[in-house]
């Protein structure tokens, strides 16, 4: 803490030295009755017309009304036109509050200081979202403002018990986190693990909530614990499940914590959607799952392996179709799968006017081309075609990434062992799966510690006047979420 | 330490089991069929291979070339490695669709040459066996077919699809017709294959192109064996009694003299049962429905009395048929196929112990089997009344 010294010269003098006078620093003096009043805003984050017509114009009329006033700081503190203001003693937060964009008013006879919140908005507005798009469902999404983030939240949960703690994290960037949750439904214990984590930090910058990601999660692995969405309806459902919510400053995305395996294979849309044929459509998801985790290892496997599993004409097929590829089966898997992953990793990055000519590259030329050049099999090029397709039925990226580290691992031991080493190292990957826990939630939850209440919306989605409880693996506090209807 | 011993131990069972049976397909011979002949002193074994390299244009078109490799040797076995030695690829043999044997090796005995495809940790035993009838096992595999792809595949399909309908074979795999051979009181049956038309012209891929084939494969009548010697053939009215005593036959179409005209009738679900009364009678019943389907009398069909006096009829005549084909084997071939010994050795061991040496000869053609049936018409097809009745 450092004191404000009783000097509005000095101080501007200070706080322009700090800033090595950058010309966006604005300051102005005016003096009434030979105090001094000095007034300190940055013009790049602070919106000047607000300024001029209330802090400068409040600052006049007590000037100009000079005689009704005896003490000037408590004067314009109750003169200035202002829905935020408030007092600090410390000139140590000068920076955060100039910043932030707000206004700084200090007085010669004062060692306190009169902030108000004359904030720029530099914001764009409430869009749709892009990176999960939904069919039947709010359309609304985060943005990088973070009030406006808390409000889209707020706005649909009305209860005062949605909580928000704030933090600042960061030294040179002073980001502020909120963790929200509902009081009274989310477990205590897990706030305070977060809170007590994210306190731990000490870096110059977080200017992304996935800057966040690695502090949270205590076990290392390639499956995300943590969802990251910018769909406000999706945060709601979490918090209403008793989850907890982290916002960060300037980033559109919200983390969901603590995050389960089953999770990735749902989407916003199956709230909104008809119970029953939800049901089918995970169904789908998981066995897109398996087919996009086994396949080219089964394949790998069973065409030099075990060639006794695959019906005669299909055998017959496969074999003719090889005839003439120079490489071995293993290294075409790998050449396509990797040729697939480049593809994708470019066409997010490149400009969408790019990636037209990308895909015919990719759909004529590794595919069309590369099986008549006699490089590839075509049955290769199906295998891949479909185990990438089915990829693409999961929208977190993380989660998309994590099942590729395990695919090209089942195709290596697709490889080495046949379908002996894609059984030993599924029953690996079961036990790793089974062995990660977050916030004292196990990842396989409901199905690992197995719970019967759960499974209402586990892969099964009963109908929603059905579901009467919460999730009891995220919180076991006040575990019913309605009232069954007579 | 733990983290780098738990690797290194990794890395030594991946090595030291070696890469197991690892074989890229393009280096794989694939056998889906095999023949057995013999001459005169050697066996001649030829393998029916499906992906010959020549294949490979043509595949895109849905059709396969295939290649017959044959070897000869003292041994079944010397003469696959005799085989070896001509196929440039690595001969694989797990997915055997037909094996085919020559009369010459079923009259010498047929377990003689079983050992060496049952051992074989390859294969599946699951395939089908075909008794060659006028013709060298060989030929057979040479044939090609205008609807099918591999000629294993097409004499696969031709096994399947007849052996319920049209009813003169039967499908018997491998094993089924080692295990029989072995059971005791069984004497098995086998379906038999022949060329119709000249070979040479069969196995030119011509053959294909015209839309009247010179020459097909046909199923013959069944092979009747006496323990693993072939016996001889049996006719093809008695083949469909066989099949239907065996209840091997689901869809039998038969013709019914009635009042001095034919009416056939479509059988379905045909059910046999054999009964032992005791060691000297058997009881078989027949049973089960069938539709008429083609009827040229002036009956009235709407009749229930007259579809009584037609099931009557069609019982009669079906019991004296079979009990003819019966007494024909039991004196002819004496090779007990409906394995009438194996009930007696099943529910009276001790007695079987005393009648074993000599049932093929003595106590087996002199047994009494006595047909009962249980048939019915369900149905009259759709038409109400018959066409001649009509005319009036």
């Amino acid at each position: 803490m450092e004191k404000i010294i009783k000097n509005a010269k000095k101080i501007i003098e200070k706080t322009k030295k700090l800033y090595g006078n950058s010309p966006d620093l604005n300051t102005r003096i005016i003096n009434i009755r030979g105090t001094n009043v000095g007034i300190l805003f940055l013009e790049s984050s602070s919106q000047a017309s607000t300024i001029s017509d209330f802090i400068v114009k409040g600052t006049l009329y007590v000037k100009a009304n000079k005689n009704l006033f005896q003490n000037i700081f408590e004067s314009l503190k109750n003169n200035l036109f202002n829905s935020q203001l408030f007092t600090i003693k410390d000139y140590s937060q000068f920076p955060y509050f100039l910043s932030s964009g707000f206004t700084i008013i200090v007085t010669d006879n004062s060692n306190e200081a009169i902030i108000m919140e004359t904030r720029a908005n530099l914001d764009r507005g409430v869009t749709e979202s892009t990176s999960e798009p939904i069919l039947r469902g709010s359309k609304d999404s985060f943005t990088e403002s973070h009030s406006k983030n808390l409000g889209l939240i707020r706005k649909r949960i009305k209860d005062p018990s949605l909580w928000f703690k704030e933090l600042k994290l960061g030294r040179r960037t002073q980001t502020r986190i909120s963790i929200a949750y509902i009081n009274g439904i989310a477990d205590n214990k897990k706030i305070k693990e977060i809170e007590k984590n994210l306190k731990k930090i000490n870096i110059d910058g977080i200017l992304d909530s996935g800057n966040l990601k690695d502090y949270l999660v205590e076990n290392k692995s390639v499956f995300p614990q943590i969802q990251s969405t910018e769909r406000p309806d999706t945060v709601s459902q979490a918090l209403l499940q008793g989850k907890v919510v982290i916002f960060t400053e300037n980033c559109p995305f919200a983390l969901i914590l603590p995050n389960v395996f089953i999770d990735y294979l749902h989407t916003p849309e199956d709230q909104n959607q008809k119970s029953s044929n939800i049901t089918f459509t995970r169904i789908l998801r998981t066995v897109a799952l398996i087919i996009t985790v086994f396949t080219p290892a089964i394949y790998i496997a069973v065409t030099t392996y075990d060639q006794n599993t695959i019906p005669d004409k299909l055998l017959i097929s496969l074999a003719i179709q090889r005839e003439g590829v120079p490489f071995p089966t293993f290294f075409e898997i790998i050449l396509l799968t990797t040729i697939f992953e480049i593809l994708r990793e470019s066409d997010l990055r490149s400009p969408s006017s790019m990636s037209a000519a990308m895909s015919i590259v990719g759909a004529l030329v590794l595919g069309q081309a590369a099986v008549d050049a006699g490089i590839v099999s075509p049955i290769t090029v199906i295998v891949v075609a479909f185990t990438s397709i089915c990829s693409l039925v999961f929208t977190d990226i993380d989660f998309m990434n994590g099942i590729r580290s395990w695919r090209f691992i089942f195709i290596l031991a697709a490889s080495v062992l046949g379908i002996i080493g894609i059984l030993s190292f599924a029953i690996i990957w079961l036990v790793k799966l089974a062995s990660l826990e977050n916030l004292n939630t196990s990842y396989l939850s409901p199905f690992a510690p197995f719970s019967k209440e759960s499974q209402n919306d586990a892969i099964y989605k009963a109908p929603e006047n059905k579901i009467l409880t919460r999730p009891n693996y995220i919180s076991k506090l006040n575990p019913h979420r309605q009232r069954r209807i007579k | 330490m733990k983290k780098l011993s738990i690797i290194i131990i990794f890395l030594i069972s991946i090595t030291i089991t070696g890469c197991g049976g690892y074989e890229e397909l393009n280096n794989l011979s694939i056998v889906t069929a095999v023949a057995f002949d013999k001459t005169d002193e050697e066996y001649e074994l030829s393998f029916l291979i499906a992906n010959s390299p020549k294949a490979q244009t043509s595949a895109k078109e849905g059709e396969a070339k295939t290649t017959v490799y044959t070897g000869k040797g003292k041994t079944i076995a010397l003469a696959s490695k005799d085989i070896e030695q001509i196929v440039p690829k690595q001969i694989y043999l797990g997915h055997i669709n037909v094996v085919i044997i020559s009369e010459d090796i079923a009259k010498d005995g047929f377990l003689k040459i079983a050992d060496w495809l049952l051992r074989n940790p390859q294969t599946r035993k699951k395939f089908y066996l075909l008794q060659a009838k006028d013709e060298k096992a060989k030929n057979i595999l040479k044939i090609v077919s205008p609807l099918e792809s591999f000629p294993s595949q097409s004499i696969a399909t031709l096994i399947e699809s007849n052996s319920e309908t049209k009813s003169i074979a039967t499908s018997v795999t491998y094993s089924n017709f080692i295990s029989q051979i072995l059971e005791k009181g069984y004497d098995p049956i086998l379906p038999s294959i022949t060329v119709k038309g000249s070979v040479k012209e069969g196995s030119n891929e011509k053959n294909l192109e015209t839309t009247e084939p010179e020459s097909y494969l046909v199923l013959g009548p069944l092979a009747i064996y006496k323990k693993d010697k072939l016996e001889g053939f049996a006719t093809e009215k008695e083949s469909w009694a066989i099949n239907v005593l065996n209840g091997e036959a689901k869809e039998v179409s038969y013709n019914v003299k009635y009042k001095g005209e034919n009416i056939s009738i479509m059988a379905s679900s045909l059910k046999s049962k054999i009964k032992l009364k005791d060691q000297n009678n058997i009881e078989i019943t027949i049973s089960g429905q069938g539709d008429i389907y083609n009827i040229n009398n002036k009956i009235n069909i709407q009749d229930y009395q007259e579809i009584n006096k037609i099931e009557k009829a069609w019982s009669k005549s079906l019991k004296k048929d079979l009990s003819k084909v019966i007494k024909n084997i039991q004196k002819k071939y004496q090779a007990d196929i409906f394995g009438f010994g194996n009930l007696i050795y099943k529910n009276k061991p001790k007695v079987w112990e005393k009648l074993e040496k000599s049932w093929n000869s003595k106590y087996f053609p002199n047994l009494n089997v006595q047909i009962k049936t249980n048939l019915k018409i369900e149905a009259t097809g759709s038409l109400v009344k018959t066409v001649k009745e009509e005319t009036k």
